[in-house]
């Protein structure tokens, strides 16, 4: 296990372009699109992983088994999922507005696509080390709010309707918190790449001399990434899926898959803020960074899917009390104790 | 403390994730079916008199009895349920005198199709008299004698 | 601004209107406006369909009124026919009857506990309950042979005598439930996001109960102390020791919890059955073509839902001249609309859980 081997496998099919006199230009971006299919199978083979692991931790906190017939231990499963979804009828009601109801989850899983491109798997692992990585994130991210209410909006059905505006209120709420939790990490660090953000960590990881920004940036997570106990927006019980509930085989199968991917981002922003990103623990540097990243960012999506099979739902007037009485007053409280203590630190000569 | 009851649910469900999963396995093991289990219809056809009280029982007329008299008996032909319509409420079981109708444990009576699902018990024909009736044989003989009586005198 | 109500038909395909039920809603964004339910899409005609049976051929359709709970819809008819008949229940059928009653009582609770758990949002507490619920079923299916629809009360007794294997089975599983309720109180009544979905949502008053007809937890939620089995002890309740638990707010957690509570309540009745219970026949004498009297009776008994009544009325024939069951679900519906008024989209489901209604018994 190598811990520069895909840093090596580019260096070489630069090399060997270069060698075999193709100009820089070209090869630059034969070499941007190689990372760009590398991230794009790279997000599908994660959602297979993270669709059977979902059914299989939801089976095992049930006292269920969860999938075990496709393959073995059911690792096909994910596979037969897909062939089921590809085989349905893409329905279409009569009194949609067409081209936005088909156009949707086509949308749905760009901005994930994109948010990709900046993060840093592993040491040197970014496909755009962009230097305000965190901003470009957040706005990319803010752009499925949209999606999904235009998704509910052209189903021209109230269940979806009403999930739509639940989605527009609440992941633009959420945003908030989620932003704000961030500040005080970006204030110590004093830069928006994260590559450099991970480097920060070197000493001592973010979640603990900001553990209340951590818990912030959990809980705004797991809303905008639309999971239980924040379902609103698919709300099985209430409102059956929300604004997917018109959305038929490979249509509808995109919401599910850029829920996925919209939770991997989340996961992989906490690690890289805050649970020191590539960073091996103990300097146990024998396990390659890469590797160190993704067991960093399963653990939180383990944590992810916990929550969700355990937790109750809650309350559209309760989501947003919660939010702008509760998180968003804890983030304000949580950068201003950050500042004043780097003053603090600063002036007693503890930090520079 | 708030969050004393989130943190308590967590773990529950940590224990169950890591405890005995209570399914099991459906094609390859079965749990076997307690002795009254009410699954598919069994009849004894050597004990069945043919008496239709099971049919008299049978709060939706699911059971259809076709039978003849041979020998002075009942003889049953047919014993027709039309499952679709079942209660499974083992009315017709209990009803039964002579301990032929009984449940069994087979429990996959599904089908693809609901006109398969009727269970057909008995589909036979009736057996041959043994032995014809005396009078009848006597009759046919006179009848017979008769016949054979008649030609001569039309040939003569 | 001007804002105008829109009309949502939550039902009658709906996850969690726990059937074929249907609520007409006239929302203002997500606050209920007005809410009209429409029941009746279950109609089967149970009560006409007796008419045209004999007396036992009806047990098998008060199966399927409450089939959460089939043992005790048995148990109303049963009842109102032996008043009928004037037949005198044998003391070990007594015991058996209170037995399996009290199991399909917990069985009823468990699907309402996990039904309620599961429209709030949390599905693990729904699993939960089903897989303890399966554990009292086996014993039922042990004792009857099905697993959902026994038909296990005759006129005059049950159809079979309890199994030996019964016995150790159902003590073995007394002894688990008191973990299975804490389980449930741990996964989610003490949870604070439930609480919040919970609590002071869908009040009603002790009066308002009263007034409505409600009855059993629905309407022990608020605190009215009316069992059926202490204040009107039929059978042989009145030989038990045992409490009713209470609510205090009348709101859904109130209904909701009482509920796991009358769980542990019934553990302690079965236990005390099961070491009083007598040797006997199952059967008491009754003629072999069942003809009561002409006249008519009333009878009641406390259901998982509340008080379940079944009237009948002979003519001197085989079949009964006309049935009629008063269905607890249906009654504690009778509310649901005033209810519902004001409380937002997500309530109503809450409400209508926490109600614990089931379909077959609504429509009948």
């Amino acid at each position: 296990m190598g811990e520069n081997i895909f840093v090596g496998i580019a260096t070489w099919l630069r090399d060997v372009m270069s060698s075999a006199g193709v100009p820089d230009l070209w090869n630059d971006t034969i070499l941007m699109l190689v990372k760009l299919v590398t991230v794009l199978v790279f997000v599908m083979l994660n959602f297979m992983v993270l669709n059977y692991m979902e059914r299989r931790i939801a089976g095992f906190i049930q006292s269920r088994r969860g999938p075990n017939r496709v393959g073995p231990h059911g690792l096909l499963q994910p596979l037969a999922d897909i062939g089921k979804m590809l085989g349905k009828e893409l329905y279409i009601p009569k009194s949609v507005d067409k081209i936005v109801f088909l156009l949707m989850p086509t949308l749905i899983f760009v901005p994930p696509f994109l948010i990709f491109a900046v993060l840093p798997l592993g040491k040197n692992m970014a496909a755009i080390d962009m230097n305000i990585g965190v901003f470009y994130m957040f706005a990319i991210a803010s752009l499925s709010t949209i999606i999904l209410w235009g998704a509910g909006w052209s189903s021209n059905n109230k269940y979806s309707l009403i999930g739509s505006m639940r989605a527009v209120a609440q992941m633009v709420s959420y945003e908030l918190p989620l932003i704000l939790s961030l500040l005080g990490v970006i204030m110590i660090t004093g830069t928006l790449n994260m590559s450099s953000i991970v480097e920060a960590q070197n000493n001592i990881w973010f979640v603990f001399t900001q553990p209340i920004a951590f818990l912030i940036y959990f809980i705004a997570g797991i809303a905008e990434t639309n999971r239980t106990p924040f379902c609103l927006v698919e709300g099985e019980s209430e409102i059956i899926a929300g604004p997917y509930t018109e959305y038929s085989g490979m249509t509808y199968a995109m919401f599910p898959l850029a829920e996925f991917v919209s939770m991997i981002i989340i996961s992989a922003m906490s690690t890289i803020v805050f649970l020191g990103g590539w960073l091996a623990p103990f300097g146990w540097t024998f396990i390659p960074s890469w590797l160190w990243f993704f067991l960093k960012m399963y653990v939180m999506i383990f944590i992810f899917m916990w929550v969700r099979w355990t937790y109750p739902r809650i309350r559209v007037d309760q989501l947003m009390g919660f939010n702008w009485k509760v998180l968003v007053p804890l983030a304000l409280a949580n950068i201003f104790i950050t500042g004043v203590g780097m003053y603090v630190f600063r002036a007693i000569g503890w930090w520079s | 403390m708030f969050g004393q009851g989130l943190l308590k649910g967590l773990q529950v469900t940590w224990g169950r994730m890591l405890s005995k999963k209570q399914t099991v396995e459906y094609p390859d093991e079965h749990i076997e079916m307690f002795p009254r289990f009410h699954g598919r219809f069994e009849l004894d056809v050597d004990k069945c008199i043919a008496c239709g009280l099971c049919a008299n029982a049978c709060p939706n007329k699911v059971i259809q009895i076709e039978k003849e008299k041979v020998d002075k008996k009942q003889y049953l032909t047919r014993y027709m349920m039309r499952i679709e319509y079942c209660l499974f409420c083992g009315l017709c079981v209990e009803s039964c005198n002579k301990d032929a109708l009984k449940f069994s444990n087979v429990i996959d009576m599904n089908q693809y199709r609901r006109s398969w699902v009727r269970l057909t018990l008995v589909d036979r024909p009736a057996p041959e008299p043994t032995e014809t009736p005396e009078e009848e044989t006597s009759a046919k003989a006179a009848k017979d004698e008769a016949a054979a009586g008649s030609t001569p005198g039309k040939e003569g | 601004m001007k804002t105008e109500t829109y009309t949502l038909n939550l039902g009658p395909q709906h996850p969690s209107t726990h059937g074929v039920f249907r609520i007409i809603l006239e929302l203002d964004g997500e606050t209920v406006v007005k809410a009209t339910p429409v029941p009746g899409y279950l109609h089967r005609g149970i009560e006409k369909l007796a008419e045209a049976r004999t007396y036992t051929q009806v047990i098998p359709y008060t199966d399927r009124m409450d089939y959460m709970a089939a043992m005790l819809m048995n148990w109303g008819y049963v009842a109102a026919v032996e008043k009928l008949m004037g037949i005198e229940v044998p003391e070990r059928v007594e015991y058996i009857r209170v037995i399996v009653g009290e199991l399909s009582r917990i069985a009823s609770h468990q699907i309402a506990i996990g039904a309620m758990g599961g429209d709030i949002g949390a599905l693990t507490a729904f699993t939960y309950t089903f897989r303890d619920r399966e554990y009292v079923i086996d014993l039922l299916e042990m004792v009857s042979g099905s697993r959902m629809t026994f038909s296990y009360f005759r006129i005059g007794g049950v159809a079979a005598d309890l199994p030996d294997e019964f016995f150790p089975a159902t003590r073995k599983l007394l002894n688990e439930i008191p973990a299975m309720c804490d389980e449930y109180d741990d996964l989610v009544t003490g949870n604070e996001i439930f609480q919040a979905r919970t609590k002071q949502v869908g009040i009603i008053t002790p009066e308002m109960g009263i007034n409505y007809s409600l009855s059993g937890p629905t309407l022990r939620g608020s605190g009215v102390n009316y069992d059926l089995r202490k204040a009107r002890p039929y059978s042989i309740y009145d030989r038990f020791d045992f409490e009713v638990p209470l609510g205090t707010n009348g709101d859904c957690f109130d209904r909701f919890r009482i509920r796991i509570d009358e769980i542990r309540q019934s553990k302690r009745i079965i236990e005390q059955a099961l070491d009083q219970i007598p040797e006997g026949p199952i059967m008491a004498k009754v003629p072999k073509v069942i003809k009561p009297p002409a006249g008519d009776a009333y009878a009641e008994i406390e259901s998982s839902k509340g008080v379940y009544g079944a009237y009948v009325v002979s003519d001197g024939s085989p079949k009964p001249y006309r049935v009629h069951f008063r269905r607890p679900s249906f009654i504690n519906l009778g509310y649901l609309g005033e209810l519902c008024e004001g409380w937002k989209l997500a309530d109503v489901i809450a409400i209508l859980a926490s109600i614990d209604i089931v379909l077959g018994e609504v429509d009948c």
